[in-house]
């Protein structure tokens, strides 16, 4: 039995019982502070996606820059026997979130791929993966979700060191499910020049965030416009004058 | 082909049930960042510290020192092993990665960042590269605090290239490359200092406090704590940030340099807390009645009118207890913090003749002790010793399990600490 299996089935009525709560957008119960509006804050250029040799659906060679350019690109490292709830789970759940919530926003649709990336290349072959990408292919037109392995781990090592993710097989938790990699999760938001702009971890893996930064990279390309006032949460215009805080402070210390 | 497509469905309701049923683990230990993989949840194998090189002795050399702290190892208390940097550069503060696998250790005075590869083998780091372009790149100089982000580390610095103190935050990629630079507001109630950051990221929050620039802090303080004009030159303030926006939302006034932030660990809880150095006191930072992000004096440490300089703080993972070093008077206080409105000191000991940073493992039953806060504010002659210090904890009393004296051993003044793992057994 694999180690998905022997997790899912004795946690299957729990989820059942937790679903409506976990549709939820994160952000209403989550963030304290509201996340700026999209086109207001900047999204730092962390670093170019590294270049590489991929393959999807078959055994002919593709460029990574493929499926990192020309498009908005949500990117993560999975593997299809992952069963961390931390880790690749977590960005398959993300995802499909993301989908749902894009089949919401016409105007957002088409803007964005999704890619997943197996550190498996093993047992994740095309053939494998084509599966997958087969039962995803219906929402396509909102947002494409190619799932892309290589030729072995030699082709795998330098993407994993361009993207700076790092992973170790833990080999007392892998047996005849497969390998276990222990990895940290990490969502690469990329722009269409090929940037990363943002990485979501597990702790921020938030999708009305996603929604936002998505959208924040189309006006700043000038694929859309602010279609609203863009209303600065900063409360640093309504605070009392910098003298008043220096001069209690100074009070305070004299005392 | 029917249990491959039904797998992301049984993967997604698999994580929503765990998301449930076990409560993500917030980690630190207990300081880091909460996007740092790998804690030492058992037993630290090593302790990496950095040390202020000191003239005459040894190298010289600002060093990161690894010590054993595996208490099954033969070379238990031991060094293990050195890298001198070259140079005297006031060496202060270090943070992992967010994949845990370099340290970034910076000096206050030269803004030199230095980044070891202490993943690979931790105890045999190595110096991989040398970051010297903050101060060309933003105006600001002092790295302070390294506080990681994914993929990309957090630079909270303590001053500026004209040295009065009004400084920023510094964003780096993983690479050591620049991306961006954030003021710490001068105007409309800030003070512009900078010393700790402190993320939440479930609230989209960050938290700055506030010390002193350049010319403060590298001044002898003996003569410092006598020019009335310089000592107004401290941060009274906190800033809470928009994480996302890496914009300044509320300004705090936090009267007394507020040092060492901590986030409670504790799942569920939304505060952090603080303490303020020239004040000695400690500051809660919580919402209030009406949601409102506030910060609110909660306790005093020692007697204020003495300035006992409460320099570092440590909260223990269940966020009960709270390690609070005083340096002037040697001592290190435990605080029950369980009601953090309410903090009361239930411990006391003299654990030096100064004392400054002071971490504990992530079950709380070790804690280690630096002594060095400053090169210029270290106490002088014989009250200048210079140890690591480590002690069980055994819930009533601190037990000394071994010392090194790091003027004896010719390592220098040291300072921060970082917990390893040994390769392979860290947590995922």
């Amino acid at each position: 039995m694999s180690r998905s299996r022997a997790l899912a089935w004795p946690l299957l009525a729990a989820a059942l019982l937790c679903l409506p709560t976990l549709s939820r957008p994160h952000a209403e119960g989550g963030a304290l502070l509201a996340y700026p509006a999209p086109g207001s804050y900047r999204l730092d250029h962390i670093q170019r996606a590294p270049q590489g040799i991929v393959l999807e659906d078959n055994y002919f060679p593709r460029l990574l820059s493929r499926y990192t350019t020309g498009s908005i690109t949500l990117l993560s490292f999975f593997y299809s026997s992952c069963a961390d709830p931390q880790g690749c789970s977590l960005a398959w759940e993300a995802f499909e979130k993301l989908r749902a919530a894009l089949k919401e926003r016409p105007d957002l649709q088409g803007q964005v791929r999704l890619v997943f990336l197996t550190l498996d290349p093993a047992r994740d072959t095309p053939d494998t993966l084509g599966a997958f990408a087969r039962a995803y292919e219906a929402d396509a037109a909102v947002a494409p979700w190619h799932f892309l392995t290589t030729y072995s781990d030699f082709f795998l090592a330098p993407l994993l060191r361009g993207f700076g993710e790092e992973i170790a097989v833990d080999r007392s938790a892998s047996g005849e499910g497969g390998p276990v990699f222990n990895h940290l999760l990490k969502v690469f938001l990329i722009d269409r020049e090929g940037f990363e702009r943002e990485i979501y971890s597990n702790q921020s893996l938030d999708v009305a965030a996603m929604l936002n930064d998505i959208e924040t990279l189309l006006i700043e390309a000038g694929r859309r416009q602010i279609d609203r006032p863009v209303v600065s949460d900063c409360l640093l215009a309504r605070k009392a004058p910098q003298a008043r805080l220096r001069d209690e402070g100074k009070r305070r210390l004299r005392e | 082909m029917k249990r491959l497509v039904a797998r992301p469905l049984l993967a997604g309701l698999v994580v929503a049930a765990l998301a449930v049923a076990a409560p993500l683990a917030r980690a630190d230990e207990t300081c880091l960042s909460p996007y740092t993989a790998a804690l030492v949840k058992g037993q630290e194998a090593y302790l990496h510290v950095w040390a202020l090189g000191e003239k005459g002795l040894g190298d010289e050399s600002d060093k990161l020192v690894t010590v054993d702290v595996d208490p099954k190892s033969k070379t238990y208390g031991k060094v293990v092993n050195t890298i001198s940097v070259g140079g005297r550069g006031e060496a202060h503060h270090m943070g992992f990665t967010d994949d845990r696998k370099y340290l970034w250790a910076g000096r206050l005075d030269d803004s030199k960042i230095f980044v070891f590869d202490v993943g690979t083998d931790p105890s045999n780091p190595k110096l991989i590269q040398t970051i010297d372009d903050l101060p060309d790149q933003t105006g600001y100089v002092g790295p302070h605090t390294f506080y990681a982000i994914p993929g990309r580390m957090v630079i909270g610095a303590l001053s500026n290239t004209t040295h009065d103190g009004v400084t920023g935050l510094a964003v780096y990629n993983n690479k050591g490359e620049f991306l961006s630079a954030h003021p710490i507001p001068s105007e409309n109630g800030g003070d512009g200092y900078g010393y700790d950051i402190a993320i939440n990221p479930k609230k989209n929050v960050i938290l700055t406090s506030s010390f002193t620039g350049w010319n403060n802090y590298m001044r002898d303080l003996g003569q410092l704590v006598n020019d009335a004009e310089a000592m107004q030159n401290f941060g009274n303030t906190m800033v809470l940030w928009n994480l996302k926006s890496m914009q300044p939302e509320k300004i705090f006034a936090v009267p007394g340099a507020p040092l060492e932030i901590r986030w409670s660990l504790k799942e569920g809880d939304d505060w952090a807390i603080t303490a303020t150095a020239l004040t000695s006191k400690l500051w809660l930072i919580s919402r209030d009645e009406k949601n409102e992000w506030r910060a609110k004096e909660v306790g005093t440490i020692g007697d204020p009118s003495k300035i006992p300089l409460p320099v570092d703080i440590s909260i223990s993972a269940d966020a009960k207890n709270l390690w609070v070093n005083t340096f002037m008077d040697g001592k290190t206080h435990l605080f029950d913090i369980s009601d953090p409105e309410h903090p009361v000191q239930i411990y006391e000991k003299t654990t030096g003749k100064q004392v400054n940073m002071i971490s504990q493992s992530w079950d709380g039953k070790r804690v280690y002790i630096t002594s060095s806060l400053l090169a210029n504010w270290d106490k002088k002659g014989a009250d200048n010793e210079q140890v690591l210090r480590a002690y069980d904890w055994d819930g009533k009393d601190l037990h000394l399990k071994f010392e090194i004296d790091f003027f004896k051993e010719k390592l220098g003044r040291p300072h921060h600490m970082k917990f390893s793992g040994a390769v392979g057994k860290a947590s995922p």
